[in-house]
């Protein structure tokens, strides 16, 4: 059965393997390597530490691989490969083996954290202090073991919140309480409200009882069957907790989930939000108008794009908001002053894997209309690219209302200076967007909350484009920074966005170019299908 | 004396080695309902997105209203209107919504769109129906997707499978629009593997095998000995054979 899945999704990738191949194995070897550079330090560390370092670095460091591996690909809103259950249900497939491979397939969001985790086990066996080679048994089991309860807790964590994620209304809400779980401490701490530090909060996740503190004794010979016990219960818990999932995702209808009401369907007369969407003819004219009033209503309807936008807001915070000192109007450092810009430049790229990166992929084999009307592709791609603005802008207000809220040194100068700042990045962005729009399209499925918006290869390339993307503004701070004068950091800023603008004409050229030489290229991949494994 | 509606010489076109089209040769009379037949894989979709400019022929002639594509592109796309074999509707609008987009992409002032996107819901019995298209049948979506091709009134329709997955009474509302659309003056070239259908509404009637037009010319010129569509045409494919039966089915 697994062989069976296995093949077929092989088979399924065949057609997309060859282009690119080269292109994916570099990115894929900048990235991993990274982690692999990574792995050796790790290996280093611990083949050289004392025990006592050891003893109180390992907890944390595996309490470190523990969030990564389960809260990354939520805050990064790309949950990893999946099983595609719609193709998979027909068939008489015991569910024990398709969770299997369900579990497996978790590996897609955590084999930077296995490297890490080798590189510290070899560490270990070859430190003498905690028994080297011989120990060997006493201290792989228990890696082994917590690797498997993170495989599984993953499974159950990605079925429970892919799930909570596809219900109407209930996705916003969710995203809006992880976000006040983290920061109501957070802004209490700040005000006086709380508790001074979080001092508190130390043996708590160093209790004995916890997963990556047993996992850590029992590494270094501390009550070794006590320890490995507990992490087993552990691993038993999250089996249940991942097969129980897995199950539940089996008997929900996602697409019922989000169907429209029939007391809410769309009413004839102009709504709000109607009225909104039609504010684009106010200043463009068809069929630029019409485009961006599709594209604004496409969005703003689709499941995945909402979970997105609200993330952009919350999880920009949620991520920044540990650095910031809040309150505080004295000293402040260079991330509290440039709060606004920093976290708006956060959603702008987290935005983008569901505007720019991949413009056409929620159109899918729609797509055909673009070429079919009389109209020319440079004119939708402008139309596109106004819309992400459109909802990357909403999206800054809405921080730039949320961070005055919070108190985080934001006056009107800032607001300003942010939404000049966006404006340049985006100019980059956009270009950048529009050649991966029509060089490596894919069709995503709007439904699916936890679908990544570009293809696994271009998500390798994203990191390298991102830092290229916002060096031209990174370093308009860097002039501010060395000149200490906002002359210099506007002089810089409007250098970058001369710069950017010419980027953007050349690669919508560009682009318009080769959508109109590869259209047929572009259809086939947007209307194609994926196999049984659903991809990031 | 008026050019076709479609002139189509030696047209090719091939994926790798494989030719899908192999010098098609073809002419469709204005005012015609044409039909063209042709087996699964035979190139009948490949033949419609080129004369619609979604994909580009390796060569041949191609004039359509009388203008050449690819050169009049434009111009050639705003008197056509197309149903797809596939679906061409972004799913996140509504009916009304998305024949509105189409009117306006097709130049058409937004209030003539909305206008038009009003009334040809309810000639297709769509006026109720307000959810997003993700959520209509596979028959609304081609009743959306007719309302799409006739929303900026075109002189040649070109549709593929439109019939496919729509109930009888929604075929029956179709093929009425159609027919009156013929009446005043409009092309259609349709495929359609129902063959009935064809035969009820087509006046002429070209047949496509392997990538060329094995056969072209009214339905009489067809139908030999008054034999049905089906059989002229599983005739000319010489496709006649006899069921083979599996041992353990």
């Amino acid at each position: 059965m697994i062989a069976a899945i296995l093949r077929a999704q092989l088979l399924s990738m065949r057609l997309g393997a060859r282009r690119g191949a080269i292109f994916g194995l570099i990115t894929g070897l900048i990235w991993y390597g990274f982690w692999c550079g990574a792995s050796v330090a790790i290996y280093l560390l611990a083949a050289h530490a004392g025990a006592t370092v050891l003893r109180r670095a390992l907890p944390t460091g595996l309490l470190l691989l523990f969030v990564y591996w389960q809260v990354v690909p939520i805050v990064s809103a790309s949950f990893g490969s999946a099983l595609d259950m719609r193709k998979l249900l027909v068939y008489p497939a015991p569910h024990g083996k398709l969770f299997v491979v369900e579990v497996l397939l978790r590996l897609t969001t955590g084999a930077e954290m296995v490297l890490v985790a080798a590189g510290a086990t070899a560490g270990l066996l070859r430190n003498s202090a905690i028994g080297g080679w011989v120990a060997a048994p006493r201290i792989l089991a228990p890696i082994a073991i917590f690797l498997l309860f993170n495989l599984l807790f993953a499974s159950g964590l990605r079925s429970l919140v892919e799930r909570l994620l596809s219900r109407r209304r209930i996705r916003e809400i969710l995203v809006v309480l992880m976000l006040s779980v983290v920061t109501i401490p957070r802004v209490l701490f700040a005000t006086g409200a709380g508790p001074k530090s979080l001092d508190g909060l130390g043996p708590l996740i160093h209790a004995a009882a916890l997963p990556w503190v047993a996992a850590a004794g029992s590494m270094l010979g501390e009550s070794t069957w006590r320890a490995l016990l507990i992490i087993a219960a552990w691993t038993l818990a999250a089996a249940w907790f991942g097969r129980t999932q897995f199950e539940r995702n089996l008997r929900y209808d996602a697409v019922a989930a989000q169907a429209t009401p029939l007391d809410r369907v769309p009413s004839a007369r102009p709504t709000f939000s109607d009225r909104f969407y039609r504010l684009p003819a106010l200043i463009f004219r068809d069929p630029l108008a019409v485009l961006i009033e599709k594209e604004l209503r496409s969005l703003t309807r689709t499941p995945r794009f909402r979970m997105v936008f609200v993330m952009g807001f919350s999880f920009g915070l949620m991520v920044w908001l540990p650095f910031a000192r809040l309150g505080e109007t004295q000293r402040r450092g260079a991330i509290e002053q440039n709060f606004l810009a920093i976290v708006c430049v956060y959603a702008l790229t987290l935005l983008g894997q569901v505007t720019y990166w991949n413009c056409f992929g929620f159109d899918r084999s729609a797509v055909q209309i673009y070429f079919a009307a009389p109209q020319r592709i440079a004119v939708t791609l402008q139309a596109k690219n106004i819309a992400s603005m459109i909802v990357i802008y909403v999206e800054v207000l809405i921080l730039a209302g949320l961070t005055l809220a919070l108190r985080i040194g934001v006056g009107f100068g800032k607001v300003v200076e942010t939404l000049l700042v966006v404006a340049v990045c985006s100019l980059y962005m956009l270009a950048f967007g529009n050649i991966s729009s029509v060089h490596y399209p894919r069709a995503l499925t709007p439904e699916r909350v936890s679908q990544g918006g570009a293809s696994s290869r271009f998500q390798a390339l994203v990191f390298i484009l991102y830092p290229l993307a916002l060096l031209p503004v990174a370093l308009a701070y860097l002039a501010r920074y060395a000149f200490d004068s906002q002359t210099a950091f506007v002089v810089a800023l409007g250098l970058a966005a001369v710069l950017g603008g010419f980027l953007y004409w050349m690669a919508l050229e560009s682009a318009t170019e080769t959508a109109n030489k590869n259209r047929e290229r572009i259809l086939q991949d947007l209307s194609r299908g994926e196999g049984p494994v659903a991809s990031n | 004396m008026s050019s076709p509606a479609i002139l189509v010489r030696d047209l090719k076109k091939s994926y790798g080695s494989k030719a899908a089209v192999n010098g098609v040769d073809l002419e469709v009379p204005r005012g015609s309902f044409f039909g063209f037949l042709g087996p699964n894989g035979a190139g009948k979709s490949t033949t419609i997105r080129i004369l619609t400019g979604l994909i580009p022929a390796d060569s041949g002639y191609i004039e359509i209203l009388g203008l050449r594509l690819p050169e009049d592109e434009m111009e050639i796309k705003k008197r056509i209107g197309l149903v797809p074999d596939e679906s061409l509707m972004f799913e996140r609008l509504t009916g009304f919504e998305f024949l509105e987009f189409v009117g306006r992409m097709y130049g058409l002032a937004r209030d003539v769109a909305i206008q038009r996107a009003r009334g040809l819901l309810e000639l297709l019995e769509l006026a109720n129906d307000r959810k997003v298209i993700g959520e209509y049948s596979k028959g609304m979506r081609k009743r959306v997707a007719m309302a799409a091709s006739l929303i900026h009134h075109p002189e040649l329709f070109l549709m593929d499978e439109p019939f496919e997955g729509v109930d009888a009474v929604g075929a029956r509302l179709m093929k009425d629009i159609l027919v009156d659309q013929v009446r005043r003056g409009a092309t259609i070239f349709l495929t359609s593997h129902v063959l009935e259908v064809v035969e009820r509404l087509c006046d002429r009637i070209a047949i496509i095998n392997n990538g060329a037009i094995v056969t072209a010319g009214t339905l009489e010129e067809l139908r030999s000995n008054g034999e049905s569509l089906e059989d002229a045409f599983v005739r000319v494919l010489g496709a006649e054979r006899q069921l083979e039966r599996l041992d353990w089915l």
